[in-house]
């Protein structure tokens, strides 16, 4: 049962991510947060999230990162397959009002998404993104486009504020009210804006990110501990409420037999 | 007990608080989940099969949904017995109800060496019908005899032995081999082997190619396996699995001669389907004038 997709038009938005842009036989209906499997016959099969969805057009920002996205970057051109399933998963809820969005690295994909939903729903959107250094930085045009502030930060300090973003979003934080914040990226970084958003009593929504088998909750492969959440079911967009109470957010999660192992750093 | 309607069943040491077990393979090695499956009224929890060593399982795609079942290709991914026997200590800690420790070994040293993780467990449930796993399940069903030494090794420790027998094969005289060398219960059926194939990618869907398929396109063929062995095995205990998505598929396998009932895939729709299957067999039982579940065991058989 997978869509298929043909692709329309490949851009690199900066060294080792690129978006695809995709024509569906039908539309995918996904909402920001949701994911796809994308499966490469002979190769595998992944989780990516929804970057941007209309009508039969979607976007997929795919970083190079193993056996898979490697043999997409290799090898898929345009005019080539993709085949799908989902949306799959719970993405994030349209909170109105005054939002901050936090990105780290290509944690961006599905945000661009999410600000242009919250700008239709009536939400003055700012951001904050935090990349490694200068050739990793990416979207912040699009980004500025759609939000009413756009803040970078870069670890070297090559593009906007030097050092974490997570410092970035605690001077954002104390200047400016705000009613929620969404965040996607490395999940130490955001382990912290969750915890900064909780403590300012700021409602915040957080997507996580596991090794996904079946997608539709079903093998277990993805579960959280102790209260048995499937970020391919449940989630992978967990509110800050939740978050707070599992044991395994920032520090665990779990190797192909399912076995409870430090977060990969 | 709501309406005085008896829900409980007792399978060979364990009592069950209604019939529906949770049957393995969809609750990981996660506590977590198996206290979900509790909290939804299932009466026992059956851990996924836990091998000697671990076991990553095969490459995606491990699941192909069908308008009529699930075909999955997990291939067996388990953290091992050691780590398994912690994950059903902890279990024991949290849940009230049974738990039942799934294990596939192709041997009876092999078999016994991983249950001795497991004695924290109420029982262990052989393996021996998995359709993907090379080496396991459904091979060493193709060797009745090796089944028995496997049960019968097992039968050295102090847990009751359920053995999950697959409808390929010949079913009776696996069975009868398994009792013989005394199993307490039989748990029938597992998934079907199959496979799906894109027509566009022109390749099979599965990273494991061949696949277990479940839901309800196996149902008619887990109730006649179960009618099966009750007629051949009068009154010796039986788990009936295999596509019960309602109450109705489950008092089907009651009728056809089952015990108690194992639900998995229907999972997939939320931990909500237990207490409502729960709450069906009980409407069921009162509108039929039943007093209790265990009078409906086998009634089909009647003539």
């Amino acid at each position: 049962m997978y869509l298929l997709a043909r692709v329309e038009r490949v851009s690199k938005l900066c060294e080792n991510v690129n978006e695809y842009l995709l024509r569906l036989d039908r539309k995918l209906g996904s909402k920001p947060g949701q994911f796809v499997m994308v499966w490469m016959p002979r190769v595998g099969e992944i989780p990516i999230s929804v970057a941007w969805e209309k009508d039969s057009l979607l976007k997929l920002i795919i970083a190079r990162k193993g056996v898979v996205t490697s043999y997409i970057h290799n090898n898929i051109r345009e005019g080539c397959r993709f085949f799908l399933r989902g949306p799959l998963g719970k993405g994030f809820e349209i909170t109105q009002g005054e939002a901050l969005i936090v990105a780290g690295g290509y944690g961006a994909a599905p945000m661009l998404y999410l600000a242009s939903m919250l700008r239709e729903a009536g939400s003055r959107v700012t951001v904050a993104l935090g990349f490694r250094e200068n050739r990793n930085v990416m979207l912040v045009e699009e980004f500025e486009k759609l939000a009413d502030r756009v803040f970078v930060a870069t670890e070297d300090g090559s593009v906007g504020f030097k050092g974490q973003l997570t410092e970035l979003v605690s001077s954002i934080l104390s200047s400016s009210r705000y009613d929620i914040v969404y965040t996607c990226g490395r999940e130490q970084m955001m382990e912290r804006v969750v915890r900064m958003a909780m403590n300012a009593g700021i409602e915040v929504q957080a997507s996580l990110e596991r090794l996904i088998k079946c997608g539709i909750g079903i093998c277990g492969s993805c579960t959280l501990e102790p209260q048995g959440l499937r970020v391919c079911w449940d989630g992978p967009v967990f509110n800050g409420y939740k978050l707070i109470q599992v044991d395994d957010f920032g520090k665990w999660w779990r190797d192909a037999s399912g076995k409870r192992v430090p977060l990969p750093t | 007990m709501a309406g005085g309607i008896g829900l409980g069943v007792r399978i060979a040491s364990l009592d069950l608080k209604n019939p529906l077990i949770v049957a393995s393979g969809v609750l990981g090695v996660s506590v977590g989940l198996m206290k979900r499956a509790e909290e939804a009224g299932a009466a026992a929890v059956t851990t996924k099969t836990t091998t000697l060593k671990e076991r990553t399982g095969h490459p995606n795609p491990v699941i192909y949904e069908l308008e009529y079942g699930l075909l999955n290709s997990m291939g067996l991914p388990n953290p091992g017995a050691s780590e398994m026997g912690t994950v059903v200590r902890r279990a024991k800690e949290v849940l009230r109800v049974p738990v039942i420790a799934s294990i596939g070994a192709a041997a009876p040293d092999e078999a016994v060496k991983i249950a001795e993780h497991l004695l924290a467990a109420d029982a262990i449930e052989l393996n021996a019908s998995c359709p993907h796993a090379k080496g396991y399940g459904i091979e060493i069903m193709s060797d009745p005899g090796l089944v028995a030494e496997i049960v019968s090794a097992l039968k050295s420790l102090p847990l009751p032995v359920f053995v999950k027998l697959s409808a390929h094969g010949d079913l009776r005289l696996v069975a009868s081999k398994a009792i013989e060398a005394g199993a307490d219960v039989l748990v029938a059926i597992n998934t079907l082997k199959g496979m799906a194939i894109n027509v566009w990618a022109r390749r099979p869907v599965l990273g494991g190619v061949y696949g277990g398929l479940s839901g309800p396109a196996i149902h008619p063929v887990a109730v006649r396996a179960v009618y099966e062995l009750y007629e051949e095995f009068p009154g010796f205990p039986i788990i009936g699995v295999g596509g019960v998505e309602s109450w109705e598929e489950a008092v089907e396998f009651m009728l056809a001669g089952a015990s108690a009932v194992g639900v998995a895939s229907a999972l997939r729709r939320g931990f909500e389907v237990i207490g409502s299957i729960v709450s069906g067999i009980r409407e069921y039982l009162a509108n039929e004038g039943f007093a209790s579940v265990r009078e409906m065991v086998g009634l089909a058989h009647r003539v």
